[in-house]
């Protein structure tokens, strides 16, 4: 069974997280790391941002700012999503595009990363499902969001996969950091978020799940649906380093959060 | 002058576009498309706007810029299409 490197739980600020990520898979582009699956939170809470939003459509900056909430911009596609620190746990999924593993078509390789996720959310008693393009639904509502993006910095094409699965969601805060399109809500007809998002708090009848066992459920069902061994690591120096770097240059700078 | 549209692609993403044209709305002086679509490569979209930027408004030309840049086999788009893409920018042209 193929070996991949999995991280402990972290948590940073989203600049940092972000910065991780792009430095993870540069060296996995390099062919200087290997495949690697990471957990972690978000502190201060934040806002990502998908690569091609608008931060001024989607992000009430005077509110985050007032609210001690972060925005960042992913390198992914995709949504606004409210990182709160409480409120949910993201993974990220580092592999090599070429890995006999992973499916050449998009959907597919959301769907297959996404079992990992419905596995794990099984493990903790709760029924999802996958909902092409890249969402996980638990009855009709949404409980986890996914985002991918393919790049080569180096040598080789290293695919990342990203998301969020809701723990607990206030509604009012996400709200109050985001702005979000009407047409978006009336298109579904629908004008309460309740009805449209759920988490593992209101499908568990009311219970919070603790972070490290959710975290122990994600890799237990990353290690299922891909059919591989996880090895506990870390960041290496040289990985830190970069990270550190993409965080000050990229992750960090106004000029690439606010570039449109 | 500066116009706006935005469209919810049916089954898919929302899809928003700024365009600014010269006084006459002969020619598109500046565009961006924003949404939360999925583009891979990611920096394409800056391809596709710059493509139109200097454009002629008549959606004849439009509409071969706008298809002959997905006909690029390297573009994948996920939820939104470029009849997608060329709908919202007339609809936002035409006020």
């Amino acid at each position: 069974m193929d070996a991949w490197r999995v991280l402990d739980l972290q948590t940073n600020d989203c600049a940092t997280n972000m910065a991780i990520d792009e430095a993870i898979l540069t060296h996995i582009s390099e062919g200087k790391s290997p495949n690697t699956i990471r957990t972690y939170r978000w502190n201060p809470s934040a806002v990502s941002i998908g690569y091609f939003q608008s931060v001024y459509e989607e992000v009430d900056i005077e509110a985050c700012q007032s609210k001690g909430v972060d925005v960042v911009r992913r390198i992914t596609g995709g949504g606004a999503v409210y990182h709160d620190y409480d409120g949910e746990i993201t993974y990220s999924v580092l592999v090599r595009d070429n890995d006999p593993k992973i499916p050449k078509d998009i959907i597919e390789s959301y769907q297959l990363i996404c079992q990992g996720i419905i596995y794990g959310l099984k493990d903790i008693g709760i029924d999802a499902t996958f909902k092409p393009i890249n969402d996980i639904i638990s009855g009709t509502k949404k409980i986890s969001g996914n985002a991918q993006t393919r790049r080569k910095p180096k040598k080789e094409t290293v695919m990342l996969q990203h998301g969020t699965i809701l723990r607990d969601l206030d509604v009012k805060k996400m709200f109050s950091v985001l702005r979000v399109s009407k047409e978006k809500i009336s298109d579904k007809l629908i004008e309460q978020v309740e009805q449209r998002v759920t988490s593992i708090r209101r499908e568990l009848g009311d219970t919070l799940v603790d972070f490290e066992t959710l975290k122990d459920a994600l890799e237990r069902g990353f290690s299922k649906a891909l059919s591989i061994q996880l090895e506990r690591g870390t960041l290496t120096e040289s990985e830190k380093e970069l990270a550190v770097k993409f965080k000050a240059e990229k992750y960090g700078a106004k000029d690439w959060v606010f570039k449109r | 002058m500066k116009n706006k549209a935005e469209k919810k692609v049916p089954g898919g993403k929302l899809l928003r576009v700024t365009v600014e044209t010269d006084e006459r709305m002969s020619k598109i002086v500046n565009i961006m498309f924003t949404g939360d679509f999925y583009m891979h490569p990611e920096e394409e979209i800056h391809t596709l706007e710059n493509s139109l930027k200097g454009a002629q408004i008549d959606e004849i030309t439009l509409q071969e810029i706008i298809t002959n840049f997905f006909e690029n086999e390297m573009i994948q788009i996920l939820g939104a299409g470029p009849e997608d893409f060329l709908d919202i920018l007339i609809t936002a042209l035409r006020g």
